[in-house]
């Protein structure tokens, strides 16, 4: 059972962090895709959108050649810190970043569209600047979107197994995560464990997602639900 | 210039193109944005003088011009310069806007510009309060109080209302106010009363009137309808396909449109300030001195305390045209004056009739022209109904 829990620390810790990168880079990637309007636009969606629909071992395979110490990503890497990067956690951490970024920026950016620019222009006309706007305006008016975008962000992250077992092997306290595990387990006959971790990650992943659709339900009387109604009431009488 | 509503000297056609070097509160345009269907191109200088109106059809650049000026329209070229007054010692001070040449574009947030937009545009997330303390707590002098402002738009009662829970006219006062506490030099209107009903257009107007006088703020005010523009506006400027058509006095400018072949955007009338002379004669009549001789009489029965001047219009269609004086008629304003100019429009003909100091429109069919054979220089008596001459925000 230790190394199962061990394994359940290292994927929190992996998750957690990369949901909170994934935020970082996310919200100004999605912003800037929200308000551009030139024809790369499309191109970079599809690079976003790309892990939706690509086999994660492909992701896998050509961060596993990029992270070597051969090819230039993972020698500035190695420069950097002294250490290899493939088959480390911090590997595993970029590759769940690419591999959750669309759950990340799809929700945040179209929270944003929605939003529009009226709110911002009245913010703007009473003296907020660009960051202000975003922490009065923008922030509390997109919190619903940023926590579905956190929350997805986070359970799929748990949920990854291919480009983990490309670039990060099993590597106990390391990169050996639950999904990880469950497959060793499966792997040697041990199937009282396999049963444990998968009924334990099927809930957590249930209750996550209850959590999500609940948050995001149009409420009656729900200023929330109110607030975005307002929202896109003055942007259709603007049209 | 406690008297109000009074007419300013008025500003000429001259104004177009010319710019003041002298420090005055005003506004320096010379821009040019390019668009889809027209250019906009303005080179004005507009005197910070009282409430500015700005009128034109939809598509005139009206709204774009305030967006320009407040710093939301990016593919701008030019310059704008606003000099007001610097408080405290009440000098002029120019500041540059925009100058393309240098590059300069001052951010909407560095502008000290408001605008009140036709959608009141209060954040949702925040309470009415909210909404208000969101300028306050931006706003760098803090010369202005949030107690006086609620009272000058009397919020007092609504502070803790959610702002969707409002009507289209509570929220335009909220959002009136919430442009006045962030303590602008110059606010802009952009049709901030479309969406409303008439009883809370009334309002508002008399509202933004108000302020206008107590806080000393100049305003631009953009409307599509005359009528609004009429009862409040020092001074007028109208639009059309991005240019400048005309500059001046509110009254000037709309004489000038009726004569302009402009009937289907506006109601021809005859535009006025006038002094009341006497309140409720005992009958329901309010006297206006017309001129040293000569009132004329509306249905008015209010009192109007501490205002000495009336702002009010009548319509061309509701002044008739006799040609003996009518002495035994229940219409009770009646004026003798010369026909100055006669412009036929379709099958209408509209008179300008010159009586004392003032001149009158009048809309006759081209039948009763033909009738009374009406000819230029000819003495006429005008009569009008004292419920033709209207007044609205009073």
């Amino acid at each position: 059972m230790n190394s199962d829990l061990q394994a359940l620390i290292t994927t929190l810790e992996m998750a957690a962090l990369t949901t909170i990168i994934l935020l970082i880079i996310g919200t100004p990637l999605a912003w800037y895709l929200a308000k551009m309007t030139s024809r790369f636009k499309v191109i970079i969606e599809a690079v976003v959108a790309l892990p939706l629909v690509l086999p994660p071992t492909v992701l896998g395979f050509y961060l596993l050649i990029a992270f070597s110490p051969e090819y230039l990503p993972g020698q500035l890497w190695q420069q950097a810190t002294g250490q290899q990067l493939a088959f480390s956690f911090s590997a595993i951490v970029i590759g769940s970043v690419l591999y959750s970024l669309p759950f990340v920026v799809q929700p945040l950016q179209k929270a944003f569209e929605q939003l529009g620019d009226s709110l911002l222009e009245a913010g703007a006309l009473l003296g907020a600047g660009p960051i202000d706007r975003f922490f009065s305006i923008v922030l509390p008016l997109t919190k619903a979107s940023f926590i579905t975008a956190a929350s997805l962000g986070f359970a799929h992250t748990v949920g990854e197994f291919g480009v983990i077992l490309m670039i990060g092997g099993n590597i106990p306290g390391e990169t050996r995560v639950l999904s990880i595990a469950l497959f060793d387990h499966v792997e040697a006959f041990d199937y009282a464990r396999a049963h444990l971790l998968s009924i334990s990650l099927l809930i957590t992943s249930m209750v996550l997602l209850a959590a999500i659709y609940w948050l995001n339900l149009p409420k009656k009387n729900s200023s929330k639900n109110l607030m975005v109604n307002t929202v896109r009431e003055e942007k259709s009488s603007h049209e | 210039m406690n008297n109000y509503p009074i007419s300013h000297s008025p500003v000429n056609n001259a104004a177009l193109n010319s710019r003041s070097n002298n420090k005055t509160p005003q506004l320096d345009l010379n821009i040019s944005i390019e668009y889809q269907q027209f250019d906009l191109a303005i080179e004005l200088a507009i005197p910070l003088i009282g409430i500015t109106g700005i009128f034109g059809h939809s598509a005139s650049g009206k709204s774009t011009l305030l967006r320009a000026i407040a710093g939301l329209e990016t593919s701008l070229r030019g310059e704008i310069t606003l000099t007001d007054t610097s408080l405290p010692s009440r000098t002029f001070v120019s500041r540059t806007l925009v100058n393309s040449e240098r590059g300069l574009y001052l951010k909407p947030e560095q502008r000290q510009v408001g605008l009140v937009f036709q959608n009141s545009r209060l954040f949702p997330h925040l309470t009415v309060r909210g909404n208000l303390e969101y300028a306050v707590k931006r706003c760098k002098n803090n010369r202005l109080s949030l107690d006086e402002v609620i009272k000058l738009t009397e919020l007092g009662a609504l502070l803790d209302h959610r702002v969707n829970q409002l009507s289209g006219g509570q929220q335009q006062r909220v959002a009136l106010a919430r442009a006045i506490l962030a303590e602008p030099k110059l606010l802009l209107l952009d049709e901030p009363l479309s969406a409303l009903d008439r009883h809370s257009k009334t309002q508002l107007l008399k509202m933004m009137l108000n302020i206008q006088k107590q806080l000393n703020l100049p305003m631009l005010y953009v409307s599509h309808s005359l009528d609004e523009l009429q009862q409040v506006c020092d001074n007028l400027l109208v639009l059309a396909q991005g240019k400048v058509v005309n500059f001046g006095n509110i009254h000037q400018v709309i004489h000038q449109l009726n004569n302009d072949n402009n009937s289907d955007i506006i109601h021809q009338q005859t535009s006025l300030s006038l002094p009341i002379k006497t309140f409720n004669n005992g009958h329901g009549l309010t006297a206006l001195a017309l001129n040293a001789h000569e009132d004329i009489f509306m249905v008015c029965d209010q009192t109007f305390e501490q205002q000495t001047h009336l702002r009010c219009f009548i319509l061309a269609s509701d002044i008739s045209i006799t040609l003996t004086e009518p002495t035994n008629s229940s219409i009770v304003n009646h004026l003798f004056g010369t026909i100055k100019q006669i412009n036929h429009q379709q099958n209408n003909v509209l008179l300008t009739v010159h009586c004392g100091s003032q001149d009158f429109f009048v809309t006759i069919s081209a039948f009763s022209q033909q009738k009374l054979s009406l000819t230029i220089r000819q003495q006429v008596y005008l009569q009008f109904k004292a419920s033709a001459v209207r007044t609205f925000i009073h």
